[in-house]
């Protein structure tokens, strides 16, 4: 037997006190398990259930707001009182006591219809008994003759039942028809109501869909007696986005988002001026339309720890601070996205972001990037390819002729600061000494000496390209044939903007300190023969047009002194040497074309996922001042490029001078370049999109829009003609759908003069095909035009047609000619006074275009010349038909200068052909 | 930004609409109103009306035109003034009985100045038989521009808002004439003797703007006494 070790006194000690103590204990930790897990780690359920009661009170003020106005709506007021007046005299009256005899005669009725229906059942019963019967004597060989008897007899007595029961049924229903005539007058009068308060009923309707229902609660209030609708309670809101991530092993994975169990109201209208979680999102109809929560999700575009709900600031990864400071929460990669930052990862699913509606920053700043050429020193998926034209790098002027170009003091002084003498120029400030601005002088003199003297060479100065009449007949040439479109000639003028502070084109205000008289006839004679990377077009001068304008030009600002010795220093072979240094250094050729450095790589670091980088990666320098944040460092990097620098450590890029707005939208640009990758599915590529993107490229560098208006933006030019906008270049809306393909494409080549009464010249810009199949590809891609090409012949144009269309524009109806030239034939009066020759219609404009065009030519072009003939056109041609006329006319003037149709042509004519569509 | 170009009618067309539609003007009855009645003279000496060429039907239009941006008659009687008593509240402004007519004879407007209440249709008449077109520049109202063939001696053009509107033809580019839409009835153009009448005003103190096309805004204060005909002498000149 083992032995006894505890005593026997500790067998009987009670425990009772410990038990009791720690069973509390346990009891409240459950307790505080139970508050815990769904309460104090749960705050979305209040903001939740907070939105839940706003939302039920917005539905009750909606209600009561519509059962307002009801009440004050003549015709509610007015169906109410008829289905008052109508219940009062179905329950007294007259009316009263008919209803209530004829529902005691009908109880009446229905009582003794039952035993008329078991009656007639009765015998129908023995009938088939009786049949049964005689089937059976039959068979048996019994006599039937007494059962057919009864049978008949039978027969007969069903027949009268029969007649008995339907004539109690008919008199039910007469009775029933009799008691909802005299109560109809009630039933018409609720439907009449019921029409009026549809609107009330639907909102009714979605407060019951919102709330638990009709409860006690603390909130009611008097009328309700303790009753009220009781929100429902709060869930977590998680929406699914599968495969929309990948994880380190390259896998799909899936992504949860959860921001809607505290962001309730994001989807629906009416929250605009709740605070934060409770808001409706700004833009909701355009933006949630296209982007359904349920399908996109939120994180994409707003960033964000996803599937966290523990508290704000770890569900978004940041917060602001008492100072309005934003500040990033520890260890969380994917903050919030704030700002122009949101609206910056449109990008990742829009290619064309640049005029997409609510993401202005975003497509400023990539204008800005592609624009200002940031690409030409920093490689950037996506970009790569821009800093080259037919492969000559052409972000900013060639310098392979600079010799032949510029005043040697004034280089020197453009290098040590071009900002000095053109604010707004886009040429950065490289902050250079006078001592290395002269070493890269000298350098770019001698590595251009000698294509620079061939060219000079080969154009000489121009004769008498000066003088006071002649420059006043210069200046009279720039402000009419469309330069000022791109370049201000006042200092303080503004012509076409890249950025806030930042010219498309050089302002000229100052233009004699750089150059001479002999540079600027030959450039603008020809531009491409001096740089067959310019952007600047050909007007077509004639060589006194070019005169004149030198003439104007050398006017504009005086040369100034070079520094001392000037022209030795810059032919020293040790100064060229360290100028080339120099110019490697800084990477001038990664916007300059510089002989020699042609294949020279990019300077800067790549941006491809600039915007992934962690706060580790970014070198703040000796800037203890700069929050240690993504965007300030990249603010204060693009706002002063060397801020970083340290004793030991140079910086090179330069000095900028952006606008306060265009570092912001630089900075959402490079926010958007980062390593992670939008599954296919959930890209934007409509038809055409690529077309558009490579045209919006093209005309941003070819500047189009300062003279034409393009995607609605630009224009600059018609600054110059508020009074008159009829004589301003034409707006390129629609142009896709208006001219045919094969003709703007040859127009964009070499275009000629359309429209007489202006005086601005359409440029030559010496476009290559590519280039011009970008803009006519641009074009229609806009317009979503289907089929570019356009074959019309004579013979499909139908004779009526043309006849009809003959008559509308001679003299005594629409009098076409009298403004629009028709080949030879001119209109009288100055050409300021014409309109385009219709002869050239067949070939240039689309056949439906002319329908559209003649419509409505307000309507297509607002402010043009052309006024609306229709409609209204003459009753007594074409039966007075409008459509018809239009037809007419667009047939006519198709058949203007095309050739007449020979016998073999007219013998194959095109059905189908604009003379007989609709 | 430096405009070359003067700041000019157009700009002062917005002035002037602005200011009308400022405050809302108040009808009410008036009993025993006064009248103001006077005109309007160019001061110093008028230049020689501008010469428009006619470059087109000249069988229609005639050979050479004055131009009628700036008719000085004699004693320097300035005709084509607006003048806005700016009243905050006076009669009933009434849509005229008839429409308002504008015309279109030997490529010339008549009237040169036509004012209306805005909501009103105007008339235009084609008495020359070639194609004309109406185009107004009008920012309130939507701009128009329509078409008025031989076969057409009468179109509609009705002008909702208050506002002055430039209109043009540009068939015919020296064409040129001003409606003036208003929202309150006192307005008047002076006639070629510069000459106005302005009638049923409410007894009071009154700012009236004069405005014409070539010597822009002129601000002058009359008072108005019940019943009487208050005459003005009033004086415009290039500023």
């Amino acid at each position: 037997m083992a032995r006894r070790t505890t005593p026997i006194d500790d067998e009987k000690r009670s425990y009772g006190a410990v038990w009791l103590v720690t069973s509390l204990l346990l009891f409240v930790g459950a307790l505080w398990c139970i508050a815990d897990d769904n309460l104090f780690r749960r705050p979305w359920k209040k903001f939740q259930a907070e939105f839940n009661r706003l939302e039920i009170q917005h539905l009750k003020d909606a209600i009561a707001a519509e059962q307002q106005r009801l009440d004050a709506d003549p015709a509610y007021q007015q169906a109410v009182k008829t289905l008052a007046d109508a219940r009062v005299s179905a329950s007294s009256g007259e009316i009263a006591r008919q209803i209530a005899d004829l529902q005691r005669e009908l109880r009446r009725a229905q009582q003794q219809d039952q035993s008329k229906d078991l009656n007639l059942r009765f015998v129908k019963s023995e009938l088939e008994e009786l049949r049964f019967k005689y089937d059976d004597a039959l068979h048996a060989g019994r006599p039937t003759e007494e059962l057919l008897k009864e049978i008949e007899a039978r027969g007969q007595l069903r027949a009268e039942r029969q007649q008995v029961y339907t004539e109690s049924q008919q008199h039910i229903e007469a009775l029933q028809n009799e008691i909802t005539q005299l109560e109809s007058a009630v039933k018409t009068a609720e439907d009449e109501i019921a029409k009026l308060t549809t609107a009330r009923d639907d909102v009714q309707q979605k407060l019951e869909g919102v709330s638990l229902g009709y409860l006690p609660g603390p909130k009611a209030t008097a009328p309700y007696f303790g009753f009220d609708w009781q929100p429902k309670i709060p869930r977590i809101q998680q929406i699914v986005l599968e495969e929309f991530d990948r994880n380190n092993f390259d896998k799909p994975v899936a992504r949860v988002d959860r921001c809607m169990s505290c962001h309730a109201g994001i989807n629906k209208p009416g929250f605009e001026d709740q605070p934060n979680p409770w808001k409706t999102h700004p833009h909701r109809e355009l933006l949630l339309t296209k982007h359904p929560p349920e399908k996109f999700g939120c994180t994409p575009c707003h960033g964000g720890q996803a599937p966290a709900v523990n508290s704000p600031e770890t569900a978004h990864g940041n917060f602001v601070d008492e100072h309005g400071h934003l500040e990033n929460v520890e260890f969380i990669e994917r903050p919030l996205l704030r700002g122009e930052k949101t609206t910056a990862q449109c990008i990742k699913c829009h290619a064309g972001v640049q005029n997409l509606e609510t993401a202005d920053e975003i497509g400023r700043g990539e204008r800005l990037f592609e624009q200002l050429g940031c690409h030409g020193c920093h490689l950037t998926e996506g970009y790569e390819d821009l800093a080259k034209s037919g492969g000559v790098t052409s972000i900013a002027p060639s310098l392979r002729r600079i010799g032949a170009k510029v005043d040697h003091g004034w280089l020197i002084r453009w290098i040590t600061n071009p900002h000095q003498f053109r604010p707004r120029t886009r040429m950065p400030n490289f902050m250079f000494e006078e001592e290395q601005a002269v070493q890269i002088a000298a350098f770019l003199l001698s590595d251009t000496k000698q294509p620079s003297e061939e060219w000079l060479a080969a154009h000489p100065a121009p004769a008498a390209a000066a003088g006071t009449e002649l420059a006043a007949k210069g200046k009279a040439l720039v402000e009419s044939i469309g330069c000022r479109g791109c370049h201000a000639i006042t200092e303080d003028e503004v012509a076409g903007q890249l950025g806030a502070n930042k010219d498309i084109a050089p302002n000229l205000a100052k233009v004699a300190e750089k150059t001479d008289a002999r540079w600027i006839y030959h450039w603008l004679k020809n531009p491409r023969g001096y740089s067959p990377v310019a952007r600047m077009p050909s007007l077509r001068l004639s060589d006194d047009e070019a005169r004149a304008i030198t003439a104007y030009l050398v006017t504009l600002g005086t040369k100034r002194p070079a520094p001392d010795a000037l022209e030795t220093r810059l032919t020293d072979v040790a100064n060229a040497a360290a100028g080339e240094k120099l110019v490697r250094k800084y990477g001038c050729a990664g916007c300059h074309d510089v002989p020699g450095m042609e294949n020279e790589s990019r300077i800067g670091v790549e941006l491809s996922a600039f915007g992934s980088k962690t706060r580790e990666e970014l070198f703040f320098g000796d800037r203890t001042d700069v929050p240690e944040t993504w965007d300030d460092w990249t603010y204060n990097k693009l706002l002063t490029p060397r801020t970083y620098a340290t004793k030991w450590i140079e910086q090179v890029m330069p000095q900028f001078d952006l606008a306060e707005e265009d570092i912001k939208a630089l900075r959402a640009f490079l926010s958007s370049r980062t390593d992670s990758k939008v599954p296919v599915k959930y890209l934007y590529r409509p038809p055409g999109e690529d077309r558009v993107v490579a045209g919006r490229r093209l005309v941003a560098r070819y500047n189009c829009t300062g003279c034409h208006v393009v995607e609605g933006r630009g224009g600059d030019i018609r600054r110059l003609y508020q009074e008159q906008p009829t004589f301003a270049p034409p707006m390129l809306n629609g142009e896709g759908e208006k001219v045919q393909a094969d003709w703007l494409f040859n127009f964009v080549k070499a275009p000629v003069p359309i429209r007489p009464w202006l005086q601005l010249r359409m440029p030559t810009f010496g476009l290559a095909d590519e280039e011009a199949n970008t803009v006519v590809g641009y074009f229609e891609a806009l317009d979503r035009v289907q089929v570019p090409f356009v074959h019309l012949e004579r013979a499909a144009l139908a004779t009526e047609n043309v006849e009809a269309g003959k008559l509308l524009t001679s003299k005594d109806y629409f009098d076409c000619f009298s403004c629009h030239q028709r080949g030879a034939v001119k209109p009288q009066g100055p050409p300021e006074g014409w309109a385009p020759d219709l002869a050239l219609a067949h070939a240039r404009l689309g056949p439906e275009w002319i329908i559209k065009w003649l419509r409505d030519p307000q309507k297509v072009m607002p402010g043009t010349k052309m006024p609306s003939f229709f409609p209204g056109g003459p009753p007594d041609v074409l039966g007075g038909d409008d459509e018809a006329q239009i037809r007419a006319l667009r047939d006519y003037i198709l058949s203007l200068g095309m050739p007449e149709p020979s016998p073999q042509q007219a013998a194959h004519v095109v059905t189908g052909g604009p003379g007989t569509s609709q | 930004m430096r405009r070359t170009l003067v700041p000019s009618a157009l700009a002062l067309i917005l002035v002037a609409g602005l200011a009308t539609r400022a405050a809302a003007y108040e009808a009410m009855a008036v009993t025993d109103g006064g009248t103001l009645s006077g005109t309007v003279k160019f001061q110093g000496t008028a230049p020689p009306p501008a010469k428009l060429e006619v470059t087109k039907d000249p069988e229609v239009c005639g050979k050479e035109k004055t131009s009628p941006d700036l008719v000085v008659g004699s004693d320097g009687a300035l005709a084509n003034v607006v003048v806005t008593v700016k009243a905050q509240k006076g009669k009933k402004l009434e849509p005229p009985a008839q429409n308002p007519t504008f015309d279109q004879k030997t490529c010339e407007y008549k009237p040169h100045v036509l004012a209306f209440p805005a909501g009103s249709t105007v008339d235009v008449l084609n008495s020359d038989g070639i194609l004309h077109n109406i185009h107004t520049f009008g920012t309130a109202n939507p701009p128009s521009n329509q078409a008025q063939p031989k076969f057409k001696p009468k179109i509609q053009v009705k002008v909702e808002k208050p506002e002055t509107i430039q209109v043009k033809c540009d068939v015919h580019g020296w064409m040129s004439a001003w409606w003036v839409s208003t929202d309150q009835p006192y307005v008047a153009v002076t006639d070629a003797s510069g000459a106005f009448k302005i009638t049923d005003l409410p007894p009071g103190d009154y700012e009236v703007e004069l405005w014409q096309e070539k010597l822009g805004k002129k601000t002058e204060k009359v008072s108005i006494k019940p019943k009487e005909d208050t005459k003005v002498a009033w004086s415009m000149t290039k500023s």
